[in-house]
């Protein structure tokens, strides 16, 4: 192998690269667009704050003061419906999904209640809402919590059965960094898995891979220089990545060794495949639609953007199966958990695949015609 | 193994099929060093597909085919430090320069003394060295895919169709560049379907059809052999000519922009034409009598006449 081939080889693909600006762009920003689309979307996500409206039948110092529970429970911006229209007509009109309806005579009950010890005593909230909305069911499901604590603090008997909270991290994580290696590991997937499959079936079909085939270059210098294209590209993307998520969300990552080990797994893993892609398509858009019938239910399969956990239990099994799935949960382990063994035993899995993916790709890899 | 030859090129009994189709069908022949040999023939001859079997880009299915005293199917290492090949439709990295591509190709044979200023200069491309390849001309193309095929200073040079596609003035400069090839004793295998081209071009020509080699020689003795005939061809004529022509028992063909050409064995044969459409009160804007080319050969031997690589079968044979 002559280290000079390789060089020249991939010279050239930078370069093309560097001055394709558009493709340049779009390498690096779409991970960077997802990034800041969902870190925005997700960035509050322990402070969600819903939108209620609220009709107070009652207007007593009692209801008011349960309104204001309501509100210092910290879910919900209130907005206060006039008791004097019809909370249905309300819903309609101003396209809202929900308004709680506070009866007539709740004070009234409320101290029978407490002061006469009458049992039979009790009030019935009202939800006027429309089902067609799916934030609906959160919201209830909050209330009826907040509910439930009045009804046991009214009860006087301290509760049974207490709950705390213990992490076994000694930090805890935001959404945004469970998001971020899942993303990275997407990005270099896409890019190696595209990259290669594109390109080289480009480079076929413009006649420029048999042109090669007349001079020294090898198949295995070509290969060569093509993985340290790919891998120069994932870690300059991942590199922008970073920095856009430490400068716009602050995150805290563990940055280690083992990014690097699982950039290089992925791309060897996905390079791989596209090579095996790139034997069995004939024209570059073919590559395209290929690349894409792999990737698109590996992103979302295999907990790139959500825990597989979320997902049915079939599913669950097939996301187990997928290469992707160890890059996402191997970077976590390191970049989050720094759980080194589950790192180890994700590279493990993904480095055999790669390998055997990879070794596959070579031989699938024609370099002169017609054999 | 390489053993000591005056020839270049020795192709014995080659064969090449792709399932049922036969490509190439048992050819035999012979490149001395320092010559231009043409492979003539129309799109699908099997021209093509003789090439990439020479240069090793493909395998034969039989036969032997020796390039530098060297089995093809055995010493591609070797051969291809020592050939360079512009294949068919050549195509290059569209956002390389010309400078950097030439750079690059050099690389690829670890070559640290190639001047790249002395290829520039000899294609012709001095002014676009700095551009890129997706915004040069189909005939600047093919002049950087020659300079890069002799990056290597090879001893055989591959051109699988040079000037196809190319408008006229462009497939001139080519041939240009190839003369200058030609000058500097290169071997060279050249395919073309321009008859003109290889006339122009080649020591040496065989006419290749349906995978078999119906002819081999100097154009000069290809025309020599194959025809007894001059051409008369009239230029811009009357419709009725041809039917006033065929009657006189001659075999006139018509040819694009209202041409006609007509083969005359004897001098007088030239008069009589003449004479007839003059009575006949035809008209004709000019006229002239050549020897026959390669295109007539071509003609007479197969049938057939080519335009554009695409056989169009005419009347006489």
């Amino acid at each position: 192998m002559n280290p000079r081939v390789v060089y020249a080889n991939l010279f050239v693909k930078l370069i093309s690269v560097w001055r394709e600006k558009s493709t340049m762009f779009f390498t690096l920003a779409f991970p960077i667009i997802l990034i800041l689309l969902f870190g925005t979307i997700f960035m509050s996500q322990d402070n969600v704050e819903f939108h209620l409206c609220l009709q107070d039948l009652d207007q007593t110092k009692s209801s008011v003061d349960s309104v204001k529970a309501l509100e210092a429970e910290g879910k919900f911006k209130i907005t206060r419906v006039d008791p004097a229209v019809n909370a249905a007509t309300y819903v309609r009109d101003n396209k809202v999904n929900l308004v709680l309806v506070i009866p007539k005579g709740f004070e009234k009950s409320l101290l029978r209640r407490k002061f006469f010890r009458d049992f039979n005593s009790s009030v019935t909230i009202t939800y006027v809402y429309d089902p067609s909305s799916s934030s609906v069911p959160t919201k209830i499901q909050i209330i009826n919590a907040v509910l439930a604590g009045i009804n046991q603090e009214m009860s006087g008997i301290p509760p049974f059965i207490k709950s705390a909270e213990k992490s076994i991290l000694t930090r805890k994580y935001r959404f945004i960094e469970y998001f971020i290696p899942g993303i990275i590991a997407m990005s270099v997937m896409t890019l190696s898995l595209f990259g290669t499959a594109n390109s080289n079936t480009e480079l076929r079909q413009k006649g420029i891979i048999r042109k090669l085939s007349t001079t020294p270059i090898t198949r295995t210098e070509w290969i060569l220089s093509d993985i340290l294209y790919q891998f120069i590209i994932a870690a300059v993307s991942t590199t922008a990545m970073l920095l856009v998520s430490y400068a716009v969300f602050d995150v805290n990552l563990h940055l280690d060794a083992w990014l690097l080990v699982f950039i290089m797994l992925d791309v060897f893993a996905f390079v791989g495949i596209g090579m095996i892609l790139t034997r069995f398509v004939k024209e570059a858009q073919s590559a395209a639609a290929a690349a894409n019938a792999i990737s698109f239910p590996m992103m979302f399969l295999s907990g790139s953007f959500f825990p597989i956990e979320l997902m049915p239990g079939f599913l669950q099994k097939i996301a187990r199966m997928l290469p992707l799935y160890y890059v996402n949960e191997g970077l976590r382990a390191a970049m989050i958990f720094e759980d080194t063994m589950a790192a180890l035993r994700c590279a493990t899995i993904i480095g055999v695949f790669a390998a055997v993916v990879f070794i596959l790709g070579i031989l699938a890899t024609k370099w002169e015609e017609g054999q | 193994m390489t053993k000591k030859t005056k020839y270049a090129i020795e192709v014995e009994k080659l064969t090449k099929s792709y399932g049922d189709l036969l490509a190439v069908d048992d050819i035999s022949f012979t490149v001395s060093k320092g010559e231009v040999f043409a492979l003539l023939g129309p799109n699908g001859a099997g021209k093509t597909t003789t090439v990439e079997i020479i240069d090793t880009i493909r395998a034969p299915s039989s036969g032997k085919v020796t390039l530098l005293g060297m089995d093809v199917t055995k010493n591609k290492h070797d051969i291809v430090h020592r050939i360079g090949v512009l294949p068919q439709g050549f195509s290059s990295f569209d956002r390389v320069t010309v400078r950097e591509t030439l750079q690059y190709y050099s690389r690829l044979y670890s070559h640290r003394n190639t001047d790249i200023d002395n290829l520039i200069e000899l294609v012709n491309l001095k002014d676009k060295a700095k551009e890129q390849y997706k915004n040069l001309s189909g005939g600047l193309r093919q002049r950087l895919g020659i300079a890069i095929a002799l990056v290597n200073d090879p001893e055989v040079v591959f051109l699988d169709e040079p000037t196809t596609g190319l408008d006229p003035l462009a497939r001139h400069e080519v041939w240009e560049v190839l003369q200058g090839l030609k000058k500097k004793g290169k071997t060279v295998l050249l395919t073309t379907h321009y008859m003109e081209e290889a006339e122009l071009l080649a020591d040496r020509v065989a006419i290749i059809s349906k995978g078999k080699i119906i002819a081999l020689d100097s154009p000069a003795e290809l025309i020599e052999k194959n025809t007894d005939f001059q051409v008369l061809t009239l230029h811009s004529v009357d419709e009725n000519v041809l039917e006033i022509i065929r009657k006189m028992g001659f075999e006139p063909v018509p040819d694009n922009n209202r041409e006609i050409k007509t083969r005359v064995k004897f001098a007088d044969d030239v008069q009589k034409i003449l004479s007839a459409v003059k009575d006949a009160g035809a008209l004709y804007i000019g006229l002239d009598v050549h020897k026959p080319n390669l295109e007539e050969v071509f003609l007479k031997l197969t049938g057939e006449t080519l335009h554009d690589g695409h056989v169009v079968k005419k009347r006489f044979k």
